[in-house]
């Protein structure tokens, strides 16, 4: 179905929309990306639309992700996990190509479109997972700073400085391109973890002979049921959705840009997958030394257990990749936040306005880093506790959002041609029943247990 | 509603003769602060798509609710 937009005229010129300096600097960026098109200049042009796909996978590895890889591997050795991280980020792949093509067709973000063209109620519940599950994200990754830094003999205000001082200091420039530069210089240090898998030297023979899912993990069924909802929670999240569709629209990549944008995504799932394959090995090095009982978020935990089993290199080499990994997520869920604080409220949510014409966009930002910042400052609270759960909390609520998001993919009178395809809803139907199947079934046996209606 | 999508040749190109040489001109029309801000219509859902949408809504909760219960179960 091919529409006429409705806000304009069927007929007859029209005036020029007024203009702000969020379309003038979107304009400067696009008008770059016009000039190395019209030049035929393919490498350019790829560095200029790469962003958001990379950003949010590797924003994804963030602090809990890499834990749980590690943990994994240290628990249960690769068999099994080392096939399941790619197949996961493929999962990822599917749902993050439809939010990017979403915001380079519609110019909106998630948040926005859900509240307006499926109404206010699903809109604001949308808001409030995302708000939800990005504080409790938040906590964990100042607690992953923290751990990192810990192995530094630093404290938790140091963490909490750091963290809020990037926050501000990627805000200060008002520009969308200068603050995805800097996030993305930040994130390729995710790959720390990879090097952190070569220093503890693992056997080659050892890694790919696990690419055929085997041993299972043991132990009980609510253990693995534990396993797959929080590393499937470490893949895919709300946060994503929210935040690849936003800023997909806020760098201003059009309908003509998606095949970049698919290019984007993929590569931002190949790295993280293969960075997060460089935890899950890390942390294997544990199981062969008998290190199985490690308490990842107690004091410098796992790389103070890496330092013993593989020499300070590697243990500094973990503990810097835990401190990029919290940073980076800080840094692109608070912006999830954001924007959709602002596309809830209606008002300017752009990296390319000033706080001043974005107050909420900017207040959201900040004023989200600094919750999660008091929280870990809190003498006593349960952190490894809040760490854990945040990624299973995440996997029950997404399949609302997802649902939402393959929603508006099939959209024709907002996509047009560019609206889902058969073979894509089939595939994103399949993700959402296997994502909803994990998190139900851990929620329901836990509680089941917990209640003493099943066994232990 | 002031998406592209449906504005069809070149998948909504930028008009050039809009705003001449400025930079400006390399937006499209939907892209502009003054077009997003406008809400796109709302879109009529079937009795059985809502329906669908708030058994999943409540299912959600519910599943939630048992993961925050086991969750203040376990600090005990």
């Amino acid at each position: 179905m091919t529409l006429t937009p409705p806000s304009l005229p069927a007929s007859g010129p029209t005036p020029d929309p007024p203009l702000t300096e969020e379309d003038a600097a979107r304009a400067r960026d696009r008008a770059r990306v016009h000039h190395a098109r019209g030049h035929g200049r393919h490498w350019q042009l790829l560095w200029l639309l790469v962003g958001p796909g990379i950003l949010v996978m590797l924003g994804e590895n963030d602090g809990p992700s890499m834990i749980a890889y590690a943990s994994d591997g240290a628990q249960y050795g690769l068999g099994f996990f080392v096939p399941l991280i790619p197949v996961l980020f493929a999962m990822a792949y599917i749902c993050q190509e439809m939010c990017m093509r979403i915001g380079a067709v519609t110019h909106r973000g998630y948040g926005g479109l859900v509240l307006q063209r499926y109404g206010r109620a699903w809109g604001w519940f949308g808001a409030g997972d995302l708000i939800v599950t990005n504080l409790i994200t938040l906590v964990a990754e100042f607690v992953s700073i923290r751990v990192g830094l810990a192995y530094f003999h630093l404290g938790s205000g140091v963490a909490v400085a750091l963290g809020l001082a990037l926050v501000v200091f990627t805000l200060s420039g008002g520009r969308y391109w200068r603050w995805e530069r800097i996030v993305l210089g930040l994130a390729l240090f995710n790959g720390l973890f990879l090097l952190a898998a070569v220093l503890v030297r693992p056997q080659p023979g050892a890694v790919v002979s696990s690419l055929d899912f085997l041993p299972l993990p043991g132990g009980s069924f609510n253990t693995l049921l534990l396993l797959l909802a929080s590393t499937v929670g470490a893949t895919v999240t709300p946060w994503m959705i929210f935040f690849q569709q936003s800023a997909s629209a806020d760098k201003g990549m059009t309908a003509r840009d998606v095949r970049h944008g698919r290019y984007d995504t993929a590569a931002g799932a190949v790295l993280a997958a293969v960075f997060g394959i460089g935890a899950l090995i890390a942390g294997a090095a544990l199981l062969t030394h008998g290190g199985s009982g490690i308490q990842g978020f107690a004091g410098a935990g796992y790389p103070e257990a890496l330092k013993q089993v593989a020499g300070s290199a590697a243990g500094a080499v973990f503990a810097l990749g835990l401190i990029e990994a919290g940073a980076v997520a800080i840094l692109t869920i608070c912006a999830s936040t954001a924007y959709a604080a602002g596309e809830c409220a209606g008002v300017s949510r752009s990296f390319n306005s000033s706080p001043r014409s974005a107050a909420v966009f900017y207040a959201a930002n900040l004023g989200a880093a600094v919750l999660a910042a008091v929280v870990i400052l809190i003498p006593g609270a349960p952190l490894l506790s809040i760490v854990l759960n945040a990624n299973v909390l995440a996997t029950v609520l997404l399949p609302v959002s997802l649902v939402f998001m393959v929603m508006l993919a099939n959209d024709s009178a907002l996509m047009g041609q560019w609206a889902n395809k058969r073979s894509t809803n089939a595939i994103g139907i399949t993700v959402i029943a296997f994502i909803a199947l994990c998190g139900a079934a851990y929620g329901i046996d836990s509680f089941l247990r917990v209640v003493h209606l099943i066994g232990p | 509603m002031t998406t592209d999508a449906g504005q069809g040749a070149g998948h909504g190109e930028p008009d050039p003769q809009e705003h001449g040489d400025e930079p400006v001109r390399h937006l499209q029309r939907g892209q502009f602060v003054a077009e997003t801000s406008r809400p796109v219509p709302r879109a009529a859902l079937s009795a059985r798509a809502t329906a669908g949408l708030w058994a999943l809504r409540v299912f959600v909760v519910l599943v939630s609710l048992m993961v925050i219960y086991t969750f203040i179960d376990q600090l005990r």
